[in-house]
């Protein structure tokens, strides 16, 4: 009896050699890299793609890249920054204006200036934001193309006398958002029946479209599978969402000369139609965030 | 702490008992989530392990039914579920009752199993019929432990039910998950008390109704630690 | 009437195409979900043992009922909700993910220890203290030795349970296999979900099957688990 205890400890050192083991955990690259940035990205694919085109660049040109994507809404991924738990994230210039600067109302269609304000903003939490891109990608509200005749609408004033009627559906941190139901309200005057909690443009909202559920749902006007989903985008008659143009918010500290260079190289030579694109391979052909990205920097010589 | 003094604020506001978002609401959705998965599940397992039991077979199929059970993650489930069936309770439902029946099916059948064979012996010596034999002499000994599967089960039940809001489902996690979208931590932490105090009120209700169901003079009959379904955490 | 043409979902429940071209995130997020799993299940031993032990051996201090509420009431709490809330406080790593899994496994461990150590018949530890053991000695030879069936009950518990729950810390960006399963959701793509959940299950079992094994090699005298 006393002898076979020895085999009890001896499992328990098998145990425990076995999880320091599992412990290793990765290895550090020996070669001399030039920093470390951990960059982050929303919950959805159009900024897993950007995430991967900051990140990819990056890597190219010397620095070891971390990734945090699908991390979350702004909420989630702004407190990230401010503690410094991420460097870097692909903002949208007038969303992150509005949620900087407590829901203000200080954005506006001009995207240079919009990013000037949000500077301002972003200043004292050590954060900046880079150049915008020409990319745009903004709220947009959308209906089944049975409602939108049903109704006979175009714009989104057209919902003022119906919204009680009508149900919303979006991410849960649209009643709180000033570009959401918010602004629906206090700039259109539309007062929905309900609000349905569902995602931020994914597919609980497209399944919610399908069931009828929702009869107005919070869409992204870069998606690409709009047409096939039988969604049609009401216009923003009243300017309620802004410049939403894609710029890269940054930690001050690793924001040296070459990281923003090579991230405002990127963003120069974006445009709203290459990131339709990209989202369609990534929504419609189901090709990888990070395959999607590198075909893209590969194809803009960015690799070269 | 500052965020215990906030939650508590929370729950006394009366802004925060009252519309489709309000606490009575979450609740009865919640109750009727859990509850209608555990009787499903219950409808499902019971027979399955008390007949499994009773006649001695395939009881490694029992007990591994139990093990996968277990192994299955319950987000996965979810997600799984409403891809297959989309929006609503039904897929919350059908995954939710999944998860609840390997617990339910291992200790109904241990239960049967462990069932003095003496006991069954003198019983038939009395003349009782199978049938009988069954419902009047082996059930009643074997509640103690078929009910500590329910337990187990509806105690999970409640709990995971909390992750039916990552697929748009309504209940008490939506406090949760629609705390963190908007990092409202207050909303978050009173969701989660919630919760985990109706997962505790559940344990303590269908303890009560056991103490009810059990034959009086019967001692708890004492299973190997091994053997039971105890302890069981999916979310 | 006519209906609008939604974009069902036609691709097959496998893909097998991505999944040759996808081993290697498979792996690595397998690896990274058995590292997870491993960390809890040690951790929560570490702390249950001493606890579980004190418990056992000082009964006068009532330290049974303070340690399972304590650890009882943790329990009750939903992972997701506690992932959530340590993020401000802990970060984004693992530190965030591991103190609620091994905080669950305290509990499941807790208890079987205590049940395992309880059913130490009296008349062998009045046999130990006559042959002149003392209490530390009697307690690693004797008495942990007979409670072996009951913790390895409880490793296999808490193995299992913690696999499932890993999955769970996708939705804050931690990883693991949960993190396919969250890509299948937002991206509305079958095959990494199906492929992750799969494998979850099978790690759980292989897990299982593992340390029963371990379990009954580690305690030879006794007639199996």
């Amino acid at each position: 009896m006393i002898r076979k205890t020895g085999s009890m400890w001896l499992t328990a050192a098998l145990a425990v050699i076995v999880t320091v083991a599992a412990c290793g955990g990765t290895s550090s690259p020996g070669t001399t890299s030039k920093g470390t940035l951990t960059v982050a990205g929303f919950n959805f694919p159009e900024s897993s793609i950007l995430a991967e085109l900051y990140g990819q660049a990056l890597a190219h040109d010397g620095y070891t890249v971390n990734y945090k994507l699908l991390l979350g809404t702004r909420e989630v991924v702004a407190p990230a920054i401010k503690s410094g738990q991420i460097d870097l994230y692909p903002g949208y210039a007038a969303t992150e204006l509005e949620y900087y600067n407590g829901g203000a109302g200080e954005a506006t269609g001009d995207a240079t200036a919009t990013t000037a304000k949000l500077n301002g903003h972003l200043q004292s939490l050590g954060l900046e934001a880079l150049t915008p891109s020409a990319a745009v990608d903004q709220n947009a509200f959308a209906v089944t193309k049975a409602t939108q005749a049903k109704y006979s609408l175009t714009k989104l004033s057209d919902l003022a006398p119906i919204g009680n009627e009508l149900v919303l559906g979006a991410g849960p941190e649209c009643p709180t958002r000033p570009f959401c139901e918010p602004g629906l309200k206090t700039t259109y005057g539309i007062t929905f029946k309900d609000f349905k909690a569902l995602d931020t443009d994914g597919p609980l909202t497209r399944a919610a479209f399908k069931n009828g559920t929702i009869q107005v749902g919070l869409v992204f006007s870069s998606d690409a599978d709009l047409n096939a989903l039988g969604l049609v985008v009401l216009q923003d008659d009243k300017h309620l969402e802004n410049a939403d143009n894609v710029v890269p918010i940054i930690r001050q500290t690793v924001a040296t000369s070459e990281v923003t260079s090579v991230l405002n190289k990127i963003d120069a030579g974006l445009t709203t139609a290459d990131l339709v694109t990209m989202n369609g391979q990534v929504e419609l052909l189901h090709q990888d965030a990070d395959a999607v990205a590198a075909a893209y920097l590969q194809q803009h010589n960015f690799f070269s | 702490m500052a965020i215990v003094e906030s939650v508590m604020r929370w729950l006394a506001d009366p802004a925060h008992w009252q519309g489709s978002d309000g606490i009575p609401t979450r609740l009865v959705q919640h109750v009727q989530l859990s509850g209608e998965s555990v009787a499903i599940g219950a409808l499902i397992a019971l027979p399955i392990g008390i007949g499994l039991g009773h006649f001695g077979r395939f009881g490694n199929l029992a007990i591994n039914i139990s093990n996968v059970g277990r192994a299955v993650p319950s987000f996965g489930i979810l997600v799984l579920a409403f891809q297959v069936f989309g929006l609503g309770d039904l897929p919350i439902v059908i995954a939710l009752t999944a998860l609840a029946i390997p617990p339910m099916v291992t200790n109904s059948y241990v239960a049967l199993r462990e069932v003095d064979p003496d006991v069954k012996d003198a019983a038939r010596g009395m003349g009782y019929r199978r049938w009988a034999q069954l419902l009047r002499i082996e059930l009643p000994l074997a509640v103690p432990l078929i009910m500590a599967g329910v337990r187990t089960s509806a105690v999970q039940v409640v709990a995971t039910a909390a992750l039916a809001a990552l697929i748009a489902g309504g209940g008490l996690g939506r406090y949760i998950i629609d705390g963190l979208a908007q990092q409202d931590y207050t909303k978050e932490f009173a969701g989660a008390l919630l919760v985990a105090a109706l997962a505790l009120a559940t344990e303590a209700l269908l303890w009560g109704l056991q103490q009810l169901l059990v034959p009086r003079g019967i001692r708890l009959l004492q299973v190997p630690a091994s053997r039971r379904a105890t302890t069981f955490k999916t979310a | 009437m006519a209906a609008p043409i939604f974009l069902d979902i036609v691709d097959p429940w496998v893909n097998w195409d991505w999944l040759s071209t996808h081993i290697p995130t498979v792996l690595a997020a397998l690896g990274q979900h058995v590292t997870l799993t491993a960390i809890a299940v040690a951790g929560g031993l570490a702390i249950s043992l001493p606890l579980g032990i004190a418990a056992n051996r000082w009964p006068n201090l009532h330290l049974r009922p303070a340690e399972l509420a304590v650890f009882g009431g943790f329990y009750t709490i939903p992972s997701i909700a506690l992932f959530a809330l340590l993020i401000p406080y802990t970060g984004l790593g693992t530190v965030t993910a591991e103190i609620p899994l091994i905080g669950y496994n305290v509990l499941i461990l807790l208890r079987n220890i205590l049940v395992g150590l309880d059913a130490v018949p009296r008349d062998v530890i009045d046999a130990a203290n006559g042959m002149g053991y003392r209490p530390l000695a009697r307690l690693l030879r004797i008495e942990l030795p007979l409670a072996l069936p009951a913790i390895f009950a409880g490793l296999r518990v808490a193995t299992v349970s913690t696999i499932g729950i890993v999955t769970i810390t996708a939705v804050i960006g931690l990883g693991g296999l949960g993190q396919l399963i969250y890509k299948g959701l937002i991206e509305s793509f079958h095959t990494p979900l199906v492929v992750a959940t799969v494998l979850s299950i099978l790690l759980a079992l292989v897990a299982d099957v593992a340390l029963a094994g371990v379990g009954r090699l580690a305690v030879p005298w006794s007639r199996g688990a």
